[in-house]
């Protein structure tokens, strides 16, 4: 072996190790982007589906309140926590900010506690219950409750996923350099109201 | 592994297959552990996944040619699987995991769509993927539900409601022939996700052959045999390893019987009942 052949020898081997860095690096840096679009496209889903509902609550007061006027405390109820599950502002900073997550799931769920008080009582009346119309809200609502189940469930899927990559290795280096200013994101928590979505048996 | 290589001398593609196989077996585990969910699906063995037991041979051949026939004119893909056991969890949790899993569908338009019967628990299910859910929509499925499928279960009919119900559903999906010649023209070809998978087994091969490429030039071994190992630092392998490499793991990934999900995904919509 010459020293030639042996110094080159020493450059290849620099240039596999320079390789292997970059594509170790080229592995980790793109990560934690992707994961956030993701988690936001995710949480925009959830909101979709959230909106969806509360897009269906009007016909759905219509219809009861034609065979059902004594309900009308009920039906306000459900009426006024739409109202205010509306009126929270929400945008891509909510998921980042404990407070107005807090604010925006709170208001989720008391709508969907008012709903479900709004389905028990029209057990009570069997010509509403056999209303076609109703009948076609009522599985539009079943549906949008199951819609919103998957997303919110996709959702913490997302959040889990992002969080754990900003405090695992090798996320944890990109995290506390290039990526400082992202935060970890807000996950939903389950209530026992949230749990059952508003059924009515017949 | 620059030993180990160093020290084999054997035919580069003797290694290359080995190494190919190895890394896919690592990946198989891997993807297994990382995929494993509390659940567990039956296999996508057709069109028809008859886990239960409760249609004939006629019905199911019948119902397979129907759906074969409505995807070939429309890519929309539409399942009927009869389960055994739901394991405890509801229908609806069950359904859209079941179709993402098996990712009916094609990935692009998501137009899947499954009708599952759980005769044991005494529920039905139609889980429509999010392209179709315009059509399909809740109410729609719900009356499909109603009016074809449960009057015929609650006689034990079984057949007889899946069949209708089946019917139904082309019929809610269906556009008017000018639509479907559009679709068919436009329609994607398969992707599966095994093709990204692919991708980063290859990408690692390509990485380790430049690795022992690289370790074995220092050496100046002037065997012709490995003709295309020597000269130029870095080099792309020859084909031929690429050749087997690939399809010993291809083949691996196919399903049998030529049906496979398109890769598309669900959103929980469609409806349920019980009877």
């Amino acid at each position: 072996m010459t020293r030639l052949m042996e110094s080159v020898r020493a450059v290849r081997r620099l240039g596999l190790v320079l390789l292997l860095g970059l594509t170790v690096a080229g592995c980790g840096i793109n990560t934690i982007p992707t994961m956030e679009e993701q988690a936001k496209a995710k949480w925009s889903d959830v909101q979709n589906q959230y909106q969806r509902r509360a897009d269906l609550i009007p016909n759905l007061v219509e219809t009861v309140k034609g065979y059902a006027q004594q309900e009308r405390e009920t039906l306000t109820q459900v009426i006024e926590a739409r109202a205010k599950a509306t009126q929270v502002k929400v945008d891509a900073s909510t998921i980042t900010d404990p407070a107005k997550f807090k604010e925006y799931q709170d208001a989720q769920n008391a709508l969907t506690g008012a709903l479900g008080r709004l389905l028990v009582t029209v057990e009570r009346y069997p010509d509403l219950k056999s209303n076609q119309n109703f009948l076609a809200l009522q599985s539009q609502l079943e549906g949008t409750e199951n819609r919103i189940a998957v997303a919110r469930r996709d959702y913490i899927e997302a959040v889990r996923t992002y969080n754990t990559e900003l405090k695992t290795w090798p996320g944890l280096i990109w995290a506390s350099t290039l990526y400082r200013g992202y935060k970890p994101m807000e996950t939903f928590t389950a209530t026992p109201d949230s749990q059952r979505a508003p059924t009515v048996k017949f | 592994m620059i030993a180990a290589a160093r020290k084999s001398g054997g035919v580069p593609g003797v290694d290359a297959r080995q190494l190919a196989t190895v890394l896919v077996a690592a990946w198989a585990v891997l993807l297994s552990v990382l995929g494993a969910q509390a659940l567990t699906f039956p296999p996508l063995t057709g069109r028809v996944v008859d886990e239960a037991g409760i249609l004939d041979p006629a019905t199911r051949q019948e119902l397979t040619q129907k759906l074969a026939d409505f995807e070939a004119k429309t890519t929309d893909q539409i399942v009927v699987v009869t389960l055994k056991s739901l394991q405890g969890t509801t229908i609806e949790d069950y359904g859209y995991q079941l179709g993402r899993h098996w990712g009916i569908g094609q990935k692009d338009k998501n137009n899947g769509a499954l009708l599952i019967v759980a005769p044991n628990e005494r529920k039905v299910r139609i889980e429509v993927g999010y392209g179709l859910e315009g059509d399909l929509t809740d109410a729609v499925s719900r009356l499909i539900i109603e009016n074809a499928i449960l009057p015929r279960f609650r006689v034990n009919d079984y057949a007889g409601g899946i069949s209708r119900g089946v019917d139904d559903i082309i019929q809610a999906v269906s556009v008017d022939p000018e639509e479907w010649r559009s679709r068919a023209e436009k329609r994607a070809d398969h992707q599966s996700s095994s093709v990204d998978l692919f991708m980063m087994l290859l990408l690692l091969i390509v990485f380790i052959m430049i690795v022992r490429s690289v370790s074995r030039q220092s050496r100046y071994q002037r065997d012709m045999r490995r003709g295309p190992w020597s000269g130029g630092p870095i080099i792309i392998p020859p084909p031929g390893n690429w050749g087997s490499g690939s399809s010993s793991s291809g083949s691996s990934w196919s399903d049998s019987g030529g049906f496979s999900g398109g890769g598309g995904s669900f959103g929980g919509g469609g409806a349920s009942g019980s009877w």
